[in-house]
């Protein structure tokens, strides 16, 4: 039917067909690729909030064949980067935008709450906003940018009476991030924003079953269906179709056998994105079940089915030996001991996994071009490359809506990839939810024992810890995070004897990689839950306790390697006023039904393992300003103000003579992945060693200029590196040997509320005490904080995948901003001795170490159980409870 | 722990002694750290991966290698060293056993791009 409406501000007619929806009009027809999509069109993420007729409204749930006469705005009816709207701005200045995938749903939804209330309070903010999902943030931010976009409003305050001068100083200071208008204004490019007209699209047709031969791959109806180009197989991928990064276990597509949930087995391409999906679905794959390995025990069982064969099941083992345990154990005055365990969990980036590819060039010349959401460009060209065997091949990374790990992995590029040299077309695939929560890697569960002992005067003395790791399906980085748990292992403490056991092990659950932490994270709730069992076993305050056992320079982590700093006491002691405040508070609530609590966990986040290096490149510009070229993804963390405020000081540049070049492998370096924390400590070494080879050459000459410098004879360009110090590798049968070469310390104190009788659990408040050093952008290393917290409220508490049963952000148990929990900040900066420039290092993944153990720790002050296993349910609290009574 | 014996192995990044130096190596015979190259080293692994010694066409191919990884911090596509060398790809495939990636990469000490460490 024809219907006619506005949208911002032209009349349009439309004649829509009854299922179009208005997302789907302002997105794909009329590409106003500002308003994005994550929940598949079930009004689950607010990404796609628009303002019609005066409200807020989710676009994918409306029909334009029911919007005559509507008035629609969008986010590019806002404003624009040279002419922002005040809420835009507002957004930018409150540092709420990181990776900005939902930020335009989050204007408009702020616009519509201002437009009727402009001085909203927080809870009125948290109903106008509690459809619009963020996983960066922890939403803190955004409810300050609400605020803010109020005042703004009202006159009380303009941005420019905000913005921090941009000829001030350069470090310390919150710039606005050289990103966050353009994501502010929707018109940064997201992958699935990438049009590329006659393009096919792409449906994959994945495994129902955990574990099964394919006995064949019926194609013939799929074929058939209208618009459909092709579908490809395995048998049509020409190179090694394993995309290995430690064991060559992956395949591109499943050949013959798939092992997990969710395996990819055959490709279909079509016109459109729902003909491919159509037809994926009449693609008829007949399996051989076999014998399905729910964990890691019936993986090791004795004549078990191997999901490989070689590398067998157990395709990992590390030991970690220092001093004797055993003995340590056998003599301590107080030993505690438990069996923890964590789930498999999603990382949860709101965008969904796309990915473009198509040829440039023809012939001999024909380049392969892939564009999607890669955190790694150089290492997984490389991969792919091998994989489908074509050389020619270029990545490039788009705007990236978040990715904790996720990215460190190649997951939709595979296929699209393959499409394109299999189909010699351009290629889109532009995957469902469903199909992304299948396809990509997840949180390694542990199921840890751990016995940890003290002597009579409460120093620790022994730390027993047996880690048995489900890999899942394939390994991916899987010893890797077997690894790191290890050289975190005994967190902030100095323990003398240690003994640890760390097993990998293969069964037929999602794979697991990278995840905000990647190890620690999960040890560490054992081990900072096992430090107040101990405490209270030995009746010494939890704080008293970490202070007194506080590891100090000279002495060793748990990997023998000697440490030079350690300011980890200052934070004890920082944290104290707010520790003794909160736990008057707290007795006052501990009868009842809702009871409160107080819980205590620590963390010594590692950067710069051994054997890290990074290599960056700096050019000198024509109007003397500078250029950047280095692979490092900023797929929301803030590496563009990172390097941007980093170079302007010493170089002393204005900020906008920074320029960054560090999405495409034709023109960055390859310093590594944008993981691990690495960022600011390892590639903004390399650029300031690249930026103080070129500025004592123009120091050197007199030089100002790109032609000056060449006039006087002297490269315009650059190289810098950083390494560590030590390379490794640990002693194979100890697993001693060189650890990070420095650490981000924090303390964190959880404050809960637990409904002893729905077993509910509310986070009322978290306190970070943290020290990562000298900080470069305050709002960014905040955000980090902030979010990490949230994420690490949800590992604890809620989130869990579930495979076959997680399909959507609901079943997941998405984080919302009602969930959002207040969080005091006290940031301490001792200058690392290696660190960046001033000292800095990076604190992306830290918050997420303490923060479980803290909440869980709060929740046995409560109401006196311990869950030893996460997430910590209603029905496990509840039963746990009900155990003990 | 009865299993483990019979656990899988992963590749790792080892020492090696070669040229009368420590280096240390990836999982797949790379150099880890492109420092640590000289020529010495580029000869012992060139007679490792089957070829006499190096000649003129050879070290065309391994300076142009180290250039532009020093000018670009990454390898080059292989369209980049052909034109940079002036030699066609069947030409620089036949001079390393190995290939262009696993002969004359490895043995120009150009890394593997790096992975999650």
């Amino acid at each position: 039917m024809r219907v006619q409406l506005t949208i911002n501000g032209i009349p349009r007619q439309v004649v829509a067909d009854p299922k179009l929806t208005l997302l789907d009009l302002l997105r794909d027809v009329l590409h106003l690729t500002g308003t994005k999509q994550s929940c598949d069109k079930k009004g689950q993420c607010g990404a796609c909030t628009v303002i019609v007729n005066g409200k807020a409204v989710r676009s994918c749930l409306l029909k334009v064949a029911n919007l005559e006469g509507a008035e629609v705005i969008t986010v590019e009816g806002l404003g624009t980067p040279e002419n922002p709207h005040l809420i835009q701005e507002a957004f930018v200045l409150s540092g709420a935008i990181q990776c900005g995938f939902c930020t335009p749903g989050m204007i408009m939804a702020t616009k519509a709450l201002l437009d009727a209330n402009p001085d909203p309070t927080t809870e009125e903010i948290k109903k106008a906003l509690r459809h619009n999902l963020c996983r960066c943030t922890g939403y803190l931010k955004i409810i300050d940018a609400v605020k803010l976009a109020g005042r703004f409003i009202r006159g009380e305050i303009s941005p420019d009476e905000v913005r921090p001068d941009p000829d001030g100083a350069k470090l310390g200071v919150s710039h606005p991030r050289p990103s966050a208008l353009a994501k502010a204004c929707g018109t940064a490019q997201f992958t699935a924003d990438i049009i590329i007209p006659g393009a096919l699209e792409l449906a994959t047709v994945r495994s129902p079953h955990p574990h099964a031969l394919i006995k064949k791959i019926d194609c013939s109806a799929a074929l058939k269906m209208p618009g459909v180009i092709g579908v490809m197989t395995a048998k049509d991928i020409k190179g090694t179709n394993r995309l290995k990064v430690i064991f060559a276990d992956r395949p591109v597509i499943c050949e013959d056998k798939v092992r997990y949930i969710g395996d990819p087995v055959a490709v279909v391409a079509a016109l459109t994105r729902e003909q491919a999906l159509a037809a994926a679905e009449a693609v008829e794959v007949e399996y051989e079940l076999l014998p399905v390995l729910n964990s890691p025990q019936e993986a090791l069982a004795e004549g078990a089915i191997q999901v490989h064969g070689d590398p067998p099941n157990l395709c990992y083992t590390q030991r970690q030996i220092k001093g004797n345990a055993e003995k340590a154990l056998a003599e301590s005055a107080a030993v505690v001991e438990g069996r923890f365990i964590t789930q498999i969990n999603h990382q949860a980036p709101l965008e969904t996994e796309a990915c473009v590819a198509y040829f440039e060039g023809e012939g001999e010349d024909a380049q392969l071009v892939v564009i999607g959401r890669s955190i790694d460009i150089h290492q997984h060209l490389a991969m792919l490359q091998e994989a489908l065997g074509w050389e020619d091949m270029r990545y490039i990374e788009a705007y990236s809506g978040g990715q904790f790990g996720i990215k460190a992995d190649i997951t939709s590029e595979g296929i699209a990839a393959a499409a394109a040299l299999h189909f010699k077309r351009p290629v889109r695939y532009i995957p469902t939810l469903t199909d992304s929560l299948l396809m990509t890697p997840k949180r390694h569960p542990f199921d840890m024992k751990i016995a940890l002992g003290a002597d009579n005067e409460g120093n620790l003395t022994a730390l027993k810890m047996d880690i048995t790791v489900d890999n899942g399906a394939y390994s991916s980085i899987g010893p890797i995070v077997v690894d790191r748990a290890f050289l975190m292992l005994s967190g902030s403490y100095n323990i003398p004897n240690v003994h640890a056991l760390g097993r990998l092990v293969y069964t037929n659950n999602p794979w697991g990689s990278a995840a905000r932490g990647a190890g620690p994270p999960q040890a560490h709730y054992a081990l900072e839950c096992a430090v107040n069992m101990l405490a209270d076993k030995m009746n010494i305050d939890p704080l008293e306790f970490r202070l007194f056992n506080s590891l100090k320079p000279g002495q060793t982590k748990s990997t023998g390697s000697v440490v030079e700093q350690w300011p980890f006491p200052e934070l004890c002691e920082a944290m104290r006023p707010y520790y003794e405040r909160s736990r008057r508070e707290v007795s006052e609530h501990q009868s009842g039904t809702v009871r409160r609590g107080i819980g205590l966990a620590a963390g010594a986040f590692g950067v710069g393992g051994p054997g890290d290096q990074a290599i960056a490149a700096v050019e000198l510009n024509d109007d003397g300003g500078v250029t950047i070229y280095a692979a490092a993804a900023d797929p929301g963390e803030g590496n563009d103000s990172m390097f941007t405020q980093l170079a302007a000081d010493i170089m002393g540049l204005p900020l906008n003579k920074i320029r960054l070049s560090t999405r495409d492998t034709e023109q960055t370096t390859a310093t590594g992945p944008s993981a691990a924390s690495r960022i600011t400590y390892m590639v903004g070494g390399a650029v300031e060693n690249a930026l103080g080879k070129l500025k004592q050459a123009m120091e050197e000459t007199g030089a100002k200029t790109r032609q000056e410098l060449e006039q006087a004879g002297r490269p315009v360009r650059y190289i810098g590196t950083k390494a560590t110090l030590e390379k490794g590798p640990a002693d194979p049968e100890t697993g001693l040997g060189p650890s990070f070469e420095s650490q981000i310390h924090a303390l964190q104190m959880a404050e809960v509320e637990v409904n002893t009788e729905t077993g509910e659990v509310k986070v009322l408040k978290m306190t970070t005490a943290v020290d990562g050093g000298p900080v470069i952008h305050p709002q960014n290393f905040e955000g980090q904080l902030e979010g990490g917290a949230d994420m690490g409220a949800g590992f604890a508490l809620r989130e869990e995948y579930i495979a076959g049963q997680t399909r959507d952000w609901v079943t997941f148990k998405f984080p919302t901003i009602q969930t959002a929990f207040e969080h005091k900040l006290i940031i301490r900066e001792t200058p690392r001795v290696r660190g960046t420039h001033k000292g800095s290092t990076g604190v992306g993944e830290m918050t997420m170490v303490p923060t479980a153990p803290a909440i869980i720790s709060a929740i046995k002050d409560a109401i006196g159980v311990w869950i030893y296993e996460l997430p910590a349910t209603p029905d496990k609290i509840k039963a746990a409870l009900a155990q003990r009574s | 722990m009865s299993s483990f014996e019979q656990s899988g192995s992963p590749p790792r990044k080892y020492i090696r002694s070669i040229a009368g130096r420590d280096v240390m190596f990836d999982q797949e015979g790379f150099l880890w750290q492109p420092d640590d190259w000289c020529e010495e080293i580029a000869e012992v692994l060139a007679r490792e991966s089957g070829l006499e010694s190096l000649g003129e066409k050879h070290w065309l191919v391994l300076r142009f290698l180290r250039e532009f990884y020093y000018n670009n911090g990454r390898a080059p596509l292989n369209r980049h060293l052909a034109k940079g060398t002036a030699l066609s790809l069947l030409e620089i495939e036949k001079l390393f056993p190995g290939g262009i990636k696993y002969g004359a990469r490895r043995i120009a000490g150009l890394p593997n791009p790096k992975k999650c460490l």
